[in-house]
């Protein structure tokens, strides 16, 4: 990239963010100057300040207690102004913005932190924290939605698939102020939920009155398989004693027998050419030879062993019991939940549950 | 390493074994050619051996009376006796050498026969410790015969049995076997079987 070239994107890049930053730090200055003119007593300057700052606020550049506290500036100087419904009004704000938040009582007059709770009593609203990631490892794990309520609300927490379609109800009852609601994955039959996309809901069940809005989380839930132990290594030779014999033995008897038989028969033409023995050799290598088939016959191939199974047996208990081990291991491996929940952001949700 | 030594010791300690033979002999002798005179008749022998390690000396004595099957042959006594170190090269194999000392005892003459020889026998078990069949081959490289005064053409012999170690029988062994030697005397030549039965005891 030539120099000229970098420069002309630098100064676009530098032009694009600016504005924003700049929005920003005007929306903080206007908070700023907005609480100095409140705490001069110039409350006209106060509430013009104050409502630009939220004005510019709205485009996202102050965090939520900057807007908290803008608004509970405004409501405060709209009260001295003698507009009740003004404040009131910006102290609903506040509640809905974030139900557990309250004014400084160091700060703010009894008057006003009265109406704010007057405010706040009257303003139903369920706010709703979830962690971005959550994963259940073990039985115990749990995943942990907390809610905070204005006041003492009724509300339903469940927990729906993405088409809508109920899985479990979490939580149904009052909360007076906040409540942990916690999930070990699993639906309504107690079996954990399958791979997918989900959505957690809190509706706020006000009886004939009026019905807060209720917050939703879409949350992205992935079944892991879990990691099992292999079995163990089955004992085998030379470890362990052959418990059967083998074909080796029994052969190599036979032949020990027949060879020697053989040479029995054959020593006088090797021996002496021209003699042909005595015929009595006849006996002694036919016994040789038979000694020989009964050597092959007793350690015949495949006949237990009975001293070497016996002495094996160790070996295979203790290999039996690692195995059973590993197996019950894995039986509760495969059991426990390994889930991975991924929280998307908090929305305000209509009745009928679609955000 | 201590708990080695005394075994070491004990390997180390010369053994003796002792055998007792009752043999059946055959002899026949080709002083010409188609003429051969034939004799039979039963031996009884002994052994003695001692073992140090692989190596061993032994020395054994045969007494036979043959009686001469038909023919112009009188009856002969048969005394042979052989001295042999021995060395087992592997564990299946045993190497020995010695002289062996043949006579055949007329009323009136004495065949004397003075044969160095060195032999090889190879051991197969048949039953682990049990049970095992032996070949055993040797040849003469010098000897001697005093009837006639000459020395012996080719000396050479075999042996094959099987040794049994009885279950409770603790050093006991049996043996049967087959043995025969051959020599040619000039135009002739010299044959003896034995079919042996042994008691023996040792290792």
């Amino acid at each position: 990239m030539t120099a000229p070239r970098a420069a002309i994107v630098l100064t676009l890049a530098l032009a694009m963010a600016r504005p924003r930053e700049l929005v920003a730090q005007t929306a903080r200055d206007l908070v700023t100057q907005g609480v100095r003119a409140y705490r001069a007593l110039e409350y006209d300057a106060a509430v013009a300040l104050l409502r630009r700052s939220l004005a510019e606020g709205a485009l996202g550049t102050l965090s939520t207690a900057e807007r908290a506290q803008a608004l509970t500036y405004l409501g405060a100087t709209e009260l001295f102004r003698g507009r009740r419904d003004s404040a009131s009004l910006a102290f609903a704000d506040v509640v809905l913005l974030d139900p557990r938040y309250r004014p400084d009582e160091l700060i703010f007059p009894p008057q006003v932190t009265n109406l704010f709770q007057q405010v706040r009593q009257a303003t139903k609203t369920v706010s709703l924290t979830v962690p971005p990631v959550t994963e259940l490892r073990a039985r115990g794990d749990r995943f942990t939605a907390r809610l905070f309520t204005s006041s003492l609300a009724d509300v339903a927490v469940t927990l729906t698939r993405d088409d809508g379609t109920p899985v479990r109800e979490l939580y149904s009852g009052p909360v007076a102020d906040s409540l942990a609601v916690t999930w070990d994955g699993s639906g309504a039959d107690g079996t954990p939920v399958a791979t997918g996309r989900y959505a957690l809901r809190v509706a706020p069940r006000t009886p004939g009155g009026d019905v807060p809005p209720a917050r939703q989380v879409t949350l992205d839930i992935e079944q892991r398989a879990a990691d099992t132990l292999p079995w163990p290594t089955a004992p085998t030779s030379p470890a362990l004693l052959p418990e059967q014999t083998q074909a080796g033995p029994a052969m190599r008897s036979l032949a020990a027998g027949v060879a020697a038989a053989a040479a029995v028969i054959i020593l006088p033409s090797v021996v002496a050419r021209g003699s042909g023995g005595n015929d009595a050799r006849f006996a002694v290598g036919a016994a040789i030879g038979i000694a020989g088939v009964v050597g092959f016959i007793a350690q015949r191939p495949g006949r237990p062993l009975a001293a070497n199974i016996r002495a094996n047996a160790p070996q295979r208990d203790a290999w039996t019991k690692r195995l059973d081990a590993v197996k019950a291991e894995n039986a509760t491996r495969r059991a426990a939940v390994h889930m991975v929940i991924r929280a998307g952001s908090i929305e305000t949700a209509d009745r009928g549950g679609r955000p | 390493m201590l708990a080695f030594a005394p075994v070491a010791r004990a390997q180390d300690r010369p053994t003796m074994a002792l055998r007792g033979d009752a043999a059946a002999v055959w002899l026949s002798q080709e002083t010409a050619p188609g003429v051969v005179n034939r004799w039979r008749g039963p031996a009884l022998a002994g052994e003695a051996r001692v073992n140090y390690g692989p190596f061993a000396i032994g020395a054994s004595l045969l007494e036979g009376r043959l009686d001469a099957l038909g023919g112009a042959a009188s009856r002969r006594d048969l005394v042979e006796g052989r001295v042999l170190v021995a060395a087992r090269a592997l564990p299946w194999l045993e190497v020995s050498l010695g002289p062996l000392v043949r006579a055949y005892v007329t009323d009136s003459t004495t065949e004397r026969w003075v044969v160095w020889q060195g032999r090889a026998r190879i051991d197969a078990p048949i039953l682990t410790n049990r049970l095992a069949s032996y070949i055993e081959g040797w040849r003469a490289f010098s000897s001697q015969v005093t009837l006639p005064p000459l020395s012996a053409g080719r000396v050479q012999g075999g042996e094959a049995g099987m040794v049994y170690r009885p279950p409770r029988g603790g050093s006991l062994w049996l043996r049967l076997a087959y043995r025969v030697d051959n020599a040619l005397l000039g135009a002739g030549s010299e044959t003896a079987e034995a079919v042996t039965f042994s008691v023996g005891i040792g290792r």
